[in-house]
């Protein structure tokens, strides 16, 4: 092999002493996080949001996680008719629906199989607990982390509109 | 218990432990004999990527005999998945190898295509393609990085973190997931492309071509580095065709062998203009050299890819609910760290009767015995991170 004419190890401090220059010019690649953060992708599957009225407690979503981290009971109630003089129709009611973020392993399965759409994906990441039993989230937290969840971006050209 | 000739009653123990002394005084008068040594490297060891145990037999500094001891973080894939749908199953196997997760669910779901009769789209096809190429920078890259620990070089994994980082962001923003995608579907993707990925993409390329440039520099180009990885632990092409090594293993032993080239496959690796990276010496360096080539030519592949994807659906026709026709079937395709195949056998049901996963890792520590042997105590370090395995790979 034929010596180079600048040796190796200047040739690698000098990227590093680059890098400093860069550095101290332009910030450094990390940030401090509690007090600065970054905000994730739209995409990111932070947690997962449940919007009640949408969910018929069908248990599909239940059925399809890996790891059987969804828990759901629900009754059917009567409602009054939609037009004077019928029959009262049947509602299923949300009695529990909780999701052991303990065991969820943030694969998306239950967004996807969702026939109602009552399951969306939020990027927050933010809800870590001293005990791992309050990682078990219920429906009335599961419904305020609906209030985080982003709206669909845009897809890129090419792609076809308004379909999956 | 015996009776010496002066009626003095001695214990076995102590007999023993006289002939020993007498034994050890008659060898130091004679020469000086050198006994072997076990050495335990890991189960925990920064070197091994996880949980991986070499016992190590040594006489001095030199070993003599050495075994790789597998299994400390078995999750028992093959079994799970013949009680997972398969749905459930690409979301399991991106924890197969964790630092190029994309990349193991490809060749699975191309097996229950295989076994469907049908075929992703173009579109769905090429990006499948670029999330390929970009889990096999994500991987490799941690590998530069990683490398110059193994030798004592602190800088470059800072710099290789740092530079991950973008790859990283860039599956995040197409799948939603850093290191478990779960983006693949039998007959197409999860979702199309966000606005303005494509841009990012190619910003990013450029980024990732100039970290290489730096490694390059910083690390391949230093003399310690050289002479720690040059000429050692060398595995000539016979050995390592025997071994049944695949990947840049094989490569750097001078085998022209690449499944992205040898065979089709309904993906997007033949509309790109690229070349396999070889190298004719086979020893540490050469497999460090042609990961970083490979590097490269996968920034390359994605740039441009990136510019010619069709338009059009990302999604064949397939029911809801997925049931794959009775069948076997075998796919296999080139991984980051070698080949990895999946033999799915199905009965019609949900989800898989039987698979069979073949990981690049498992048969690429399984030349290690024959490595190891003769080799000096710090250059088993050095030989294990040049050989790149991931425990997740191994151990399934």
């Amino acid at each position: 092999m034929a010596k180079p004419k600048v040796p190796g190890m200047f040739k690698g401090l000098g990227i590093t002493f680059n890098t400093l220059v860069d550095t101290l010019k332009n910030g450094a690649a990390t940030v401090q996080y509690p007090h600065e953060k970054e905000s994730p992708p739209v995409r990111a599957r932070g947690v997962i949001a449940l919007r009640e009225d949408n969910c018929t407690s069908c248990m599909l979503c239940a059925r399809s996680c890996p790891d059987w981290c969804i828990y759901i009971e629900g009754h059917k109630e009567l409602a009054p008719p939609r037009r004077a003089g019928g029959k009262p129709r049947g509602v299923n009611k949300l009695d529990r629906f909780d999701i052991d973020y303990a065991l969820c392993m943030y694969c998306g399965i239950c967004v996807e199989v969702c026939p109602f759409d009552a399951l969306f994906w939020s990027p927050e990441y933010e809800y870590s607990e001293p005990k791992i039993a309050d990682l078990l989230h219920d429906k009335t937290k599961l419904g305020e982390w609906m209030e985080t969840v982003p709206e669909a971006p845009e897809l890129e050209s090419g792609a076809l509109k308004g379909k999956k | 218990m015996t009776a010496t000739t002066s009626g003095q009653v001695i214990s076995d123990r102590q007999q023993l432990a006289y002939i020993a002394s007498q034994a050890a005084d008659a060898r130091v008068n004679v020469e000086l004999e050198t006994e072997g040594m076990t050495l335990n490297i890991g189960p925990q060891h920064p070197a091994t990527h996880g949980t991986l145990r070499i016992i190590a037999r040594l006489d001095g500094e030199q070993v003599i005999w050495a075994e790789p001891s597998a299994g400390y973080m078995h999750r028992g894939y093959e079994k799970l998945t013949e009680v997972r749908s398969f749905p459930q199953v690409t979301a399991l196997i991106n924890r197969i190898d964790w630092l190029g997760s994309f990349a193991n669910e490809v060749p699975f779901i191309l097996a229950a295509e295989k076994l469907m009769g049908i075929e992703a789209p173009p579109r769905a096809q090429y990006i499948r393609t670029i999330l390929f190429e970009l889990s096999r920078i994500a991987n490799v890259t941690l590998f530069l990085g990683d490398l110059g620990v193994q030798l004592g070089a602190i800088t470059p994994v800072f710099f290789a973190f740092r530079d991950r980082e973008y790859a990283l962001n860039l599956i995040e923003a197409a799948t939603g997931g850093r290191f478990h995608p779960n983006f693949d579907r039998i007959g197409g993707l999860k979702d199309d492309l966000p606005k303005g990925w494509i841009d990012e993409a190619k910003a990013t390329m450029k980024k990732m071509k100039q970290f290489c440039d730096t490694i390059e520099d910083l690390l391949f180009g230093n003399e310690i580095f050289q002479i720690r990885t040059r000429g050692i632990g060398v595995i000539p092409k016979d050995v390592a065709m025997s071994y049944g090594l695949s990947g840049a293993n094989a490569r750097a032993s001078g085998i022209d062998w690449d499944l992205r080239r040898d065979q089709t496959l309904p993906m997007a690796w033949d509309k790109a203009d690229w070349k396999v990276i070889t190298h004719p010496a086979g020893d540490s360096f050469a497999r460090c050299w042609v990961r970083l080539q490979e590097t490269r030519e996968a920034c390359s592949i994605v740039e441009q890819l990136v510019d010619n994807i069709p338009a059009g659906p990302i999604m064949a026709k397939v029911p809801r609910i997925v049931k794959v026709p009775e069948g076997e079937a075998w796919v296999s395709t080139e991984n980051p760290l070698g080949e990895m195949g999946y033999y799915v056998v199905s009965k019609g049901d949900t989800g898989p009767f039987r698979v069979k996963i073949r990981s690049a890792s498992f048969n690429n520590i399984s030349i290690t015995p024959w490595l190891l042997k003769g080799v000096f105590v710090p250059d088993i370090i050095t030989i294990l991170a040049s050989l790149y395995f991931i425990l997740g790979d191994i151990d399934r």
